[in-house]
């Protein structure tokens, strides 16, 4: 054998496994290069956004917080009448947070499902925007009080909606896990969702934990809430 | 013929290179196309000095080896500084590729031209 052809052939190797491996890489990635490029933009603009909503958020807090002070203020007489119903009118409005005795429901993605059966259709393993909606509807139905997903309450002009691999709630994204608090009589409840979209879940293997608890508090609606077209009659 | 198993070495390699299941994270993608680069360098560099009959394993492999981590440090500091640095390593080692390969061209244009010449002289003869 002659002195060269065993290092030719160790780089001869070596060149051929990088070049094989770097035209998988190429062919699997410029695909998607310049909308990767797009997308992070993208991100970008909606991350400042958000940031922008949750300091206006804040303010609207901080407002509320100071118009509260000043309607405690003056308690005397028929004022303080109005008061209590003004009160009442703010925790059906969902604008306090508000404790008592109910149910946390938390709800993941079925990852391990997923990972026993990578060929299969992801869509069969992850938590779907209706799931919720279910859910919350089944508690409603058990009558719950007042309903929030991972702290997001729900008020009347709240929606439950997809938005590809997230899911908007009072248009803040919301990620898995879910945690559904609700107030309202445990039992009730329980029984309602038990009866439906829950026991689906639970025999789609979906990992789920249900917690009563007696303390229970649920944050107040951040958003902003106006009625423009909507007038008392 | 000497370059049979060279060539048996290079589907190997490609065979292997296209059967990894190793997932590279982007950001060293960069340094893959360095070392293609390097290896390539190296084979033509290596057939080059078997034509040239000034062969040597030793100062191949090393210098393979060392091309390649020279470039890729290279392309590092180009992160670090935000300088393009790597388009040097890529247009040295391209330069070099094209050099090796036309001096391996004039050898083998050569080397046939000597046979033929050599050929006709028998018949002559």
């Amino acid at each position: 054998m002659r002195k060269f052809i065993l290092p030719l052939t160790i780089v001869c190797i070596i060149s051929g496994f990088f070049l094989a491996f770097q035209f998988k890489i190429q062919t699997n990635t410029t695909s998607f290069d310049a909308v990767s490029q797009k997308n992070a933009n993208l991100i970008n603009v909606i991350q400042s956004l958000e940031q922008e909503i949750e300091s206006q958020e804040d303010q609207i807090a901080a407002m509320r917080n100071q118009l509260n002070e000043i309607q405690n203020q003056n308690n005397r007489g028929k004022l303080q009448d109005l008061q209590q119903e003004l009160i009442r009118a703010k925790i059906n409005a969902g604008l306090t947070s508000v404790i008592g005795k109910g149910i946390v429901i938390t709800l993941d993605d079925n990852k391990e499902g997923l990972n026993a059966a990578p060929n299969d259709d992801p869509n069969k393993y992850i938590i779907h925007y209706e799931h919720i909606l279910n859910l919350v509807n089944e508690l409603k139905i058990g009558g719950a009080e007042a309903i929030s997903v991972n702290g997001q309450r729900l008020i009347t002009t709240s929606e439950i909606r997809c938005v590809g691999n997230l899911i908007l709630i009072n248009m803040s994204r919301i990620a898995p896990p879910f945690v559904i608090s609700a107030i309202g009589s445990p039992k009730l409840m329980l029984e309602s969702v038990s009866m439906g979209q829950l026991e689906l879940l639970k025999s789609a293997q979906y990992p789920i934990t249900v917690e009563e608890k007696e303390e229970l508090i649920i944050p107040a609606y951040k958003g902003e809430l106006q009625f423009n077209s909507a007038v008392s009659q | 013929m000497w370059f049979i198993l060279p060539i048996i070495g290079l589907i190997l390699g490609i065979y292997l290179g296209s059967n990894i299941t190793f997932q590279l994270p982007a950001i060293y993608i960069k340094y893959m196309s360095i070392a293609v680069l390097a290896s390539l360098d190296s084979v033509f560099g290596g057939i080059k000095a078997v034509l040239k009959n000034n062969f040597d394993g030793t100062i191949l492999l090393s210098g393979f080896f060392t091309n390649a981590l020279l470039a890729a440090l290279l392309a590092y500091l180009g992160d670090r500084l935000d300088v393009d640095l790597y388009y040097a390593a890529i247009f040295a080692f391209g330069v070099r590729i094209f050099q090796n390969l036309a001096t391996i061209r004039h050898h083998v244009i050569t080397n046939l031209r000597q046979r033929k010449a050599l050929a006709r002289g028998e018949k002559n003869e």
